[in-house]
């Protein structure tokens, strides 16, 4: 586990935006994980990115769906236990608590839990872009995440990583000859 | 020197260097066949492959990654399949094509993402940018440098093209996103030289320019580039400019 106190302090504030349900803030806090994966590769913290974002979304849907306040709730139970178990250096502790999130889903009705599940699936491409536009390869990236690449490229495609001034690398006449020559 | 000066050995060798390099290329990565497949140009790929006076060919890390993994998965079932055709048809070809083994480009492979996997450090961390598909294409066109067959890797990722033609500029995106500073070993740049890449993007312009996609029209070319792009090509909107304007 890498960065210990930084997953520890992003759950603590993850909890506290579930209390006061601050979508904007996990948003925030799954973005801060997700520098400390990239570098890392730290499947703990990707987990905590992936959990912290979909959390955030599910929220936005509680005033449709009182059964996603019930979750969110148990979330928060299950958020609180990592941290306890992470303070301690307990580690299967911390990934237990951190499964139980993921389990829950499959507690709900048929149709919020094909819902959530969607969320989660979402979120990991959405975590996934992340971590591309930070410079880790697309394989890379998607292996990290355990998604395909066709899903990533797609949500890649539609973002604007493509369009910042670095991707450029050299003069398009010279492409363009190159591989026009190269079909003569 | 002259070739009647030349002695026979060396006549010899030059008749046989000129045989090799009647041969050439098209490694394909992974996102630029996703790319072409998503957004429905397999056709267009057919073409091509029709008028290159060469082959198309395909890592079987590559392989992994754009037919067997997603045919696992349904959501990706039929274009794991579409892509597979062409592999039957032989539009798309395994490295065995040219007599190049698995062992030798997993060997080249290992090599690339050592060197690339610690050119760039972050938080004094060694920064893992590049995975073993993206570099068997990498080893591959090496592989077939060394045979004397031309060939150009179709990528359409951002990592492994910048790391090749502008490494600095990697080093940047890594350190604006990763909010710290990243050092790069620059000694490492010069074993990623002598690549040559192209995207999606312009093999999709060269099916236009020779006439080969099946829509006609002014607003073809346009809307060919983007479709790549938004199908994961890395192509910014400028380069696009530069394209059409090319025309």
């Amino acid at each position: 586990m890498e960065e210990k106190e930084n997953i520890l302090n992003i759950l603590k504030q993850t909890k506290e935006a579930i209390k006061n349900l601050d979508v904007v803030k996990l948003r925030e806090l799954s973005n801060q994980t997700i520098h400390t994966a990239s570098i890392h590769k730290d499947t703990d913290n990707i987990s905590v990115a992936i959990i912290v974002y979909a959390i955030g979304k599910i929220i936005e849907e509680q005033t449709k769906n009182k059964e996603c306040t019930i979750f969110c709730q148990n979330a928060s139970v299950y958020i609180d236990n990592a941290i306890q178990a992470l303070s301690k250096d307990d580690l299967k502790g911390f990934k237990t608590n951190l499964e139980q999130i993921i389990k829950s889903v499959n507690k709900l009705s048929p149709n919020l839990k094909s819902y959530i599940k969607e969320v989660f699936r979402g979120a990991k491409i959405d975590k996934a872009t992340k971590i591309y536009e930070h410079g880790i390869s697309m394989e890379q990236t998607a292996k990290m995440l355990g998604i395909t690449m066709f899903e990533l490229a797609g949500n890649v495609g539609e973002s604007k990583i493509s369009d910042t001034p670095e991707t450029k690398t050299v003069n398009e006449n010279e492409r363009i000859k190159f591989i026009m020559d190269l079909f003569s | 020197m002259p070739l009647q000066k030349q002695r026979p050995q060396a006549v010899k060798a030059q008749a046989v260097k000129t045989t090799q390099n009647v041969g050439r290329a098209i490694i394909f990565d992974s996102g630029a066949l996703i790319s072409f497949t998503m957004a429905g140009l397999l056709e267009e790929l057919r073409r091509l492959k029709g008028i290159f006076k060469g082959k198309f060919i395909i890592p079987e890390g590559v392989k992994k990654e754009v037919v067997d993994k997603p045919m696992t998965i349904k959501r990706f079932e039929l274009e794991a399949l579409k892509i597979k055709q062409l592999m039957d048809e032989k539009i798309l070809e395994l490295p065995s094509a040219y007599g190049v083994t698995h062992d030798q480009i997993h060997k080249g492979a290992d090599e690339i993402l050592r060197v690339a996997n610690s050119t760039f450090i972050g938080h004094g961390k060694e920064l893992h940018i590049i995975d073993f598909g993206e570099a068997s294409t990498l080893a591959l066109s090496r592989i077939l440098t060394q045979k004397g067959i031309t060939n150009v890797i179709a990528i359409d990722e951002r990592t492994t093209r910048v790391l090749v033609e502008k490494p600095d500029n990697l080093k940047k995106i890594l350190g604006n996103k990763l909010h710290t500073g990243v050092t790069a070993k620059q000694e490492n740049y010069k074993f990623f030289k002598g690549f040559r890449i192209v995207r999606s993007a312009e093999l999709a312009y060269v099916a236009w320019k020779k006439g080969l996609v099946r829509l006609k029209g002014d607003m073809v070319l346009d809307a060919l580039l983007y479709a790549v792009k938004f199908k994961g090509a890395a192509i910014s909107g400028d380069e696009i400019k530069e394209i059409k304007r090319i025309g």
